[in-house]
């Protein structure tokens, strides 16, 4: 502290301020004193401020700043699922300051149902901080083209010997980036195109793909043609239909080239391909669609309110869903109690009424010891089990899949059902953008194949058949829930038959005591008690939301079925006050299931009139994109697919993605992909449209600079999976601060060079509405609106009229709030699945090869201080019966420690044993002790918003805006004004011998990261250098790093070697990292898991109301596990500076006495309230 | 005549000037139960009034972790540490000495003017914080105080054991102001129409004594400016009755802002004398420093009361208790659920408030309607076909 009294200011800033004050002020108090009163305090004595003063004049300074020369509404559309409407101030023709639209409350339905103003605001600190984003001097100011991948197009695209491009041209990170016009922009990326269609089509461009070694099956995924190679991905899209969905358009758009280069007909021309989002995010939970058959369950966060128990599972509520904690805060005053299930003491659980604490990525294990204790007492709800679930369902021992009605019953023929359609064949279904359809359906050929099923009845002792029309209200049998018979089939045999419950009961009984789950999860059995109870007792009164905490880990899939199962057996499914929800990303394309008007438009006969409807003619394919993440590598051992055809993927020759940095900069195995596909040149061209120059960009071939979201010139839309507002986009108000356009105008630009280079005009029209004065794709969203379920009905000129007002439009979905499974319950709807039925038995060979019929707990593929992925169960249940690695000849310790093995390693292990198993990376290292989770935090979303300084200084522990200024700045090792860190129980920091603040090395598996080949492999700037916080809110074991901070690139690491300031930040492109080295993606990874690869497993499409089986983007595909990992935590260096500026002593605060577990003794007693007594005396 | 009269301590105090209270008093409550530290608020001032060159380190609002976080360092730490452990009596009197009072000055004998030759400011306890105790707004973030996290941790209950809060922080435009009565020039002064605290910009002399002075550490030094500088109030707002930007801002819905009355002269009908005199569930912030501020928190139920007490008053546990209590749904306490409720919902300054069956209804001084919030969110259905656009209305789509 300051001495007492002591002025800072040198005599030279003395004599300014005076000399400033004199110059400025006028008169200011001095003056007026001077002239009225020097000399003479007056006859009431010196003046009293609290009562009157003189000079109030000088306040007019902030009249100025405050009084707007004008305001207009824009729309934030960060991927947080809340979508806000921003009220902007403009001065002199600038965007000086944001707010809220405060007219949410004035939003309407069709019907003018209102929404109340408890809405307002919608605001955040990103969405205010975004001022800096529009005008900084990392905005993409022009189009910009990495010097290499220039010199490659006008090399006349040289190649090496197997055809690839050579690694000269290749050297992405570090070549300097040239200036050019949009119009040669799109002149190279037209160019690109046609080259690789070209290149990688017919039997040369297969033979050069099997030359560069990729997978056979792999090639033979592009049939042939070069434009399969060519990855399109607007990141999020349902955030901006027009300018982010329209990467698919795009890619359709891409069979007039194929079409070009091949020698096939329009009709068989073949489009691009397009990568998935949500399923690519990991935010598809993917036992949603195992038990539901729908993408994903959940409820727009008002509902929570109607809700006696608010149950929130890994989602750290208050940093990821802001707009909408004050419907958890006012829940809690009104009532509502609320428990929190976390893996520490987070900020959401200083909200609970009771907080659980879990190892990581043991939530399923937790789920099933509460419904073990639900199972064995009785505590289950039958009716809702019997009506709404497979549960009395029977299941054939011998082969293990659900028993059917025309194994039972002698010449059944499945009837006619009046809930599903079934077609002909697939020729028959009705297309996606049809709004007159409210019936599910298949092909006759899933309907024989699915066929019905059997359940026994109780009270007969018959056997019945059940139909997915059976369901709810309309199934009347009384079936036995728990039992097992012996049953003589059609064809004369006998077999023994178990409901699924009776199976599921088996394992949960036999391994899941109270003991076993407080073993296996470290939780107190209380809690777990406390928790089965409290969903007994809250029957269609508990919300249970889960989040991206336990669904980012690769047993996912597993803590969902868990979730619902807890959920299903105290019908807790599909009400307005009691259901679950997953909440991460912002996802429902199917809002706008008319989209296909848009995206799958026939390229070859596009519609030019503005009125009429378009003609669709899908021609793109999607795959997942984490094959590309894989290295295009499918998942195989030994020659083996473990990875379903539907979802076999094509190798990735180019990609063009807008809005989307985590797909390179912040993905999961960042430093993997940039090593081995971009730095190797077997990617040939990388495209990103971007308005902020992000670590992607810095990886990129073309920049294409987007208009900002100050700067709308083309409209869009947009709608959100937790509120029920339909948010359009207005037009712009304020010239354009740099040389940006719409990304959809690129798509055009690009169209329109591809159309003079194959002499095809109808590339460019096929972009006809894509303009900035006369249609500003109003027809396009107009035609996607006429066609979509939840908003058909609207105009787009109203909406866009109520949108310049900050005033959203209601979505139509069948409630308000709206929320999943109402149709379930209430009307005795079919759910998305074979038997219609919440399914919580899987038969798909797929899954009986994982041993994953029923639900259970794996544990976590990577982040588990025991043995990683292995399943956990201690029953003789016949339906737990993997294909084990001795089942393949597959060496059981080897298949643990190779991490790409490990996959589709299964091991059943029982939880005594799992405790007393080890990782096998601690015989490699003494030091690997420790699971590092990378969740999202408040000050980003994503790493939107996390790096502007006025956010970055927000980052806990080591902001410093001295950092930025200068003036004041003590540690020149600081990357910027905020850094990245990892967190650490203190206990093990000391174990360690780190101290808090020091600077540490965060090392993963070095077999496979941050580089695979090992640590010889990896390149300084991708080793993970950052501070350690001292951190009491987790236990021990546990570590953490934010995901949202931007992390090194080549040039950002350059620049803390050669810049005289040392900050991270990279000459020529501005980039800024939050670290010195690496970051928290050098310990992640891709992950896979066969049951996410299924061929077989039976689920809605994305868009409209057919069903089918396998593969489908953001629905069933491969979804990774980003937060896998398990590292050692190495000191690097001193955490303080020393006198002679070099790393020594600690970091100050330490000194200060302020840390935890490091008070001094001021420090002690300020924490026990110790400044403070109250006597006993008074009156 | 330097005796004023302080009811938050219960008792007449020092202080450098005659008391001198305003026709009106801006007023604040925010609710620590709703807060969720996302720095919002801090946003949207620094957007609007501390952008500039010199200002990069200058928060007017800011959220802090209790109790590890402060901004600027140790703010309150060093403060409480200065005047040593304070004593309420039963009665709620305070007992021990404000800053005012601690250094045993004579306000009576000291020349309270505006010759900075004085240097008054001496009278008062305070302290200056180094440049670098500004350097890191947000230490402390999101860390627990209390019993160690185990893997096995259970809490179970809204008392707990481990915990954290947030604090959200605004100049509390303080009835006796620090600022003000230690500013050598008398370039600080309180407006008599909505008591809101001014550093008049243009004659400050850089003597700092304001930053000194105010406890709270709500007076930064810009040293590109080379003047001091402090939170406004949003007086361009509040003079067109808006809020704040804090305020407006503030999408946790914790904060309502309103005129705000000694007790004896208290207006129930207004919302922040109603939770402030009526309810008696929001307090000052260190009352014992003895600046009576202006912006009263109604404080978290998760928290140990012995630290709430310390920074809150002996009225903490009762105002724990009643906050508890509505959460049970107590009838007598419809009306401050409903209050509470009505936090944030608008841009304009309530000055009355009603509570029907179902809605809670803010009034502007003119007596309109400016904000109506259900108690409970509506819930409309809508009939599965729409016949009028030939659609079927689907949850799933």
């Amino acid at each position: 502290m300051g001495e007492d009294g002591e002025l800072e200011l040198s005599r030279r800033e003395l004599g300014a301020a005076a000399a400033g004050t004199a110059v400025a002020s006028g008169l200011g108090i001095l003056g007026y004193r001077r002239l009225t009163r020097e000399g003479d305090p007056g006859e009431d004595g010196p003046m009293n401020p609290l009562a009157e003063y003189p000079n109030e004049g000088w306040d007019q300074k902030y009249r100025d700043i405050w009084e707007p020369d004008d305001s207009f509404v824009l729309t934030c559309t960060p991927n947080d699922t809340h979508n806000c409407y921003l009220e902007a101030t403009v001065k002199n023709d600038q965007i000086t300051r944001l707010g809220p639209s405060m007219n949410y409350g004035e939003a309407m339905d069709l019907d003018g149902n209102q929404a109340s103003q408890r809405w307002d605001p919608r605001v955040c600190n990103k969405g205010l901080a975004m001022v800096e984003r529009f005008y900084d001097e990392r905005r993409v100011k022009a189009p910009m083209v990495r010097e290499g991948f220039m010199q490659w197009v006008e090399d006349g695209f040289p190649r090496d010997a197997d055809g690839s491009m050579p690694e000269a041209y290749a050297r992405r990170g570090e070549d300097g980036f040239v200036e050019v016009s949009h119009e040669e922009a799109h002149e190279l990326a037209a160019r690109t195109f046609l080259e690789l269609a070209e290149y990688y089509s017919g039997e040369d461009g297969t033979e050069s793909l099997l030359d560069q070694g990729y997978d056979e099956r792999v090639v033979e995924e592009t049939r042939g043609a070069g434009v399969r190679t060519m990855k399109f991905r607007g990141g999020m899209p349902l955030l901006g239909v027009i300018k982010l969905f329209g990467q698919y358009r795009n890619a359709n758009s891409m069979a007039l080239l194929d079409n070009h280069v091949r020698d096939v007909s329009e009709d068989e021309a073949l489009g691009a391909m397009g990568l998935d989002n949500y399923s690519f995010h990991t935010d598809l939970p993917p036992g949603h669609t195992m038990v539901t058959g729908q993408q994903t369950v959940d409820f727009d966060l008002a509902s929570i309110e109607y809700a006696d128990h608010i149950v929130l599972d890994g989602i750290n509520y208050l940093t990821s869903k802001m707009a909408d904690c004050h419907w958890l805060t006012e829940a809690k005053l009104k009532g509502s109690t609320v428990t929190g299930i976390f893996t520490d003491y987070n900020a959401t659980a200083s909200k609970c009424d009771e907080v659980v604490t879990v190892r990581p990525a043991t939530d399923s294990a937790l789920f099933l010891g509460a419904a073990r204790i639900l199972i064995k007492d009785e505590l289950y709800d039958e009716a809702y089990v019997r009506k709404h679930t497979d549960l009395p369902l029977l299941v054939r021992l011998d082969e293990n899949e659900l028993l059917r009605a025309s194994d039972v019953f002698e010449g059944y023929e499945p009837d006619d059902l009046e809930k599903t359609d079934a077609v002909a064949g697939d020729g028959d279904r009705p297309g996606v953008d049809v709004t007159d359809v409210d019936e599910q359906v298949i092909t006759e050929e899933l309907r024989r194949e699915w066929g019905d099923f059997v359940v026994h009845d109780a009270d007969s002792g018959a056997f019945e058949p059940v139909t997915r029309d059976d369901i709810g209200d309309d199934f009347e049998v009384p079936a036995t829930i728990e039992g097992e018979f012996e049953i003589d089939l059609a064809d004369g045999e006998t077999v023994r038959v178990r409901t699924v419950f009776d199976l599921i009961k088996e394992s949960l009984v036999e391994t899941w005591d109270l003991a076993s789950t407080a073993a296996v999860t470290g939780t107190d059995p209380q809690a777990i008690e406390n928790l089965a109870r409290d969903f007994a007792d809250n029957q269609q009164r508990t919300m249970l939301l889960t989040g991206m905490g336990p669904n980012h880990y690769a047993n996912a899939d597993q803590h969902g079925r868990a979730a619902f199962l807890l959920a299903a057996l105290t019908r807790n499914v599909g009400y307005r006050t009691g259901n679950v929800g997953s909440y991460s990303g912002n996802y429902r394309m199917a809002y706008f299931n008319g989209v296909s008007q848009y995206a799958n438009e026939d390229p070859f006969d596009p519609e030019l009139d503005p009125a009429a409807p378009a003609r669709t003619d899908k021609r793109w394919d999607a795959h997942s994109a984490h094959f590309y993440t894989n290295l295009d590598k499918p998942l195989t051992v030994d020659g083996e697919y473990f990875q379903g055809d539907s979802h076999m993927h094509t190798p990735t020759k180019s990609l063009w993605v807008s809005g989307s940095n985590s797909i390179l900069g912040n993905a999961k195995g960042a430093y993997k992909i940039i090593e081995k596909a971009l730095r190797t040149g077997r990617i040939e061209a990388f495209f990103t449209n971007e308005w902020w120059w992000s670590m992607t960009c810095e990886y990129s071939d073309i920049v294409f600079p987007a208009d900002s979201w100050a700067e709308h010139h083309v409209h869009d839309i947009t709608a959100s999976v937790t509120n029920p507002f339909i948010t359009t986009m207005p037009e712009t108000e304020i010239d354009r601060i740099y040389d940006t356009k719409n990304d959809a105008q690129h798509y055009k630009g690009v169209a329109e060079k591809l159309a003079e280079l194959t002499g095809d005009d109808r590339f460019a029209d096929y972009w006809a509405f894509v303009d900035e004065s006369e249609y500003r794709a109003k027809p396009y969203l107009q035609r996607i609106l006429d066609r979509s379920n939840a908003v058909k009905g609207y105009d787009i000129e109203d909406l866009l009229a109520d949108a310049r007002e900050g005033t959203p439009a209601i979505i139509m979905t069948r409630t308000y709030p709206k929320h999943v499974g109402n149709e379930q319950t209430r009307d005795s709807r079919p759910w998305y699945t074979k038997t219609g039925r919440l399914e919580f038995f899987r038969e798909e060979a797929e899954f009986a090869e994982a041993g994953e019929h029923i639900p259970l707990h794996r544990e976590p593929m990577d982040a588990t201080p025991y043995e990683p992925n292995v399943i956990v169960d201690d029953s003789d249940s016949p339906v737990v019966a993997p294909e084990t690695p001795d089942d393949r000849g597959w060496d059981s310790a080897a298949t643990a420690r190779d991490t790409s093995d490990r996959q589709v390693r299964n091991v059943v292990t029982s939880p005594s044993e799992l405790v007393e198993s080890t990782h096998p990376l601690t015989v490699l290292d003494e030091g690997y002790d420790y699971v590092y989770m990378t969740p999202k935090y408040r000050h980003g979303t994503h790493t939107f918003g996390s790096d502007l300084k006025q956010m970055a200084v927000w980052w806990s522990n080591y902001g410093d805006m001295g950092r930025e200024t200068e003036r004041d700045s003590f540690d020149e090792r600081k990357p910027y004004v905020g850094e990245g860190f990892v967190e650490m129980n203190p206990e093990d920091a000391r174990e360690e011998a780190l101290q808090d603040g020091d600077y540490v090395w965060v090392d993963a598996d070095p077999s496979d990261r941050p580089v695979p080949g090992g640590d010889a492999a990896d390149p300084d700037y991708t080793r993970a250098l950052m501070r350690v916080r001292y951190q009491p809110s987790l236990p021990r074991g546990v570590t953490r790093s934010w995901m949202n901070v931007p992390q090194t690139s080549h040039k950002s690491y350059g620049a803390t070697q050669e810049r005289d300031d040392g900050k991270a930040e990279a000459e020529d492109t501005n980039y800024v990292s939050m670290y010195r080295q690496g970051g928290h993606q050098s310990a992640t990874t891709t992950w896979l898991r066969r049951t996410w690869l299924t061929d077989s497993m039976a689920r809605k499409d994305m868009l409209g109301q057919n069903m089918d089986v396998g593969f489908e983007p953001d629905v069933h595909a491969a979804n990774g596990a980003p937060k896998e990992s398990f590292v050692r935590i190495e000191k690097a260096e001193d955490g303080g500076v020393n006198e002679a500026g070099d790393p020594g002593g600690n970091w100050r605060p330490v000194d200060e006495g302020v840390r935890p577990t490091r008070e001094d003794d001021r420090m002690t007693r300020y924490l026990r309230g110790d400044f403070t007594t109250e006597s006993e005396g008074g009156d | 005549m330097a005796t004023v009269y302080n009811w938050q301590i219960g008792r007449e105090m020092e202080y450098p000037y005659p008391e001198a209270r305003p026709e009106k008093q801006w007023g604040a409550v925010f609710d620590l139960n709703k807060c969720i530290a996302c720095q919002t608020c801090t946003l949207s001032c620094k957007t609007t009034w501390t952008n500039n060159e010199g200002q990069e380190h200058m928060f007017w609002n800011n959220v802090e972790t209790k109790p590890y976080g402060s901004y600027p360092l140790q703010w309150d730490v060093e403060i409480l540490d200065r005047l040593g452990v304070s004593e309420w009596s039963s009665d709620g009197v305070y007992e021990g000495d404000t800053i005012f009072e601690a250094r045993d000055v004579d306000w009576e004998d000291m020349a309270v003017d505006g010759d900075p030759e004085t240097m008054h400011a001496k009278g008062i306890e305070g302290y200056r914080p180094e440049k670098r105790d500004w350097a890191q707004p947000n230490l402390g973030e999101d860390e627990p105080a209390g019993k160690a996290v185990e893997s096995d941790t259970h809490i179970d209950g809204d008392h707990h054991p481990t915990w954290f809060f947030y604090l959200p922080r605004v100049c509390n435009h303080c009835t006796f102001a620090a600022c003000a009565g230690g500013c050598p020039v008398q370039a600080i002064y309180k407006r008599q129409e909505d008591g809101i605290v001014l550093l008049d910009e243009d004659s400050c002399e850089s003597y700092t004594e304001c930053v000194r002075a105010c406890p709270y550490g709500k007076s930064m030094y810009n040293p590109v400016e080379l003047n001091s500088q402090k939170c406004v109030g949003c007086y361009p707002k509040v003079e067109q009755g808006r809020v704040p930007q804090c305020f407006e801002n503030c999408l946790g819905k914790i904060r309502m802002h309103g005129w705000v009355n000694r007790p004896d002269e208290a207006d129930p009908s207004a919302p922040v004398d109603y939770l402030v005199h009526e309810a008696e569930v929001a307090l000052p912030l260190y009352p014992q420093l003895g600046l009576e501020p202006n912006v009263y928190y109604i404080p978290p139920i998760n928290v140990p009361t012995d630290y709430l007490t310390q920074m809150f008053g002996p009225r903490v546990e009762d105002a724990q208790e009643t906050y508890r209590r509505a959460r049970r749904g107590d009838e007598e306490y419809r009306k401050l659920r409903a209050v509470l409720h009505l936090m944030g919902s608008t841009e304009w300054r309530i000055e009355a408030f009603e509570v029907t069956e179902d809605e809670a209804i803010g009034y502007d001084a003119d007596g309109s309607t400016v904000a109506r919030v259900p108690m409970t969110e509506p819930q409309y259905e809508r009939e599965r076909f729409d016949a009028d656009n030939d659609v079927y209305r689907l949850d799933i789509t």
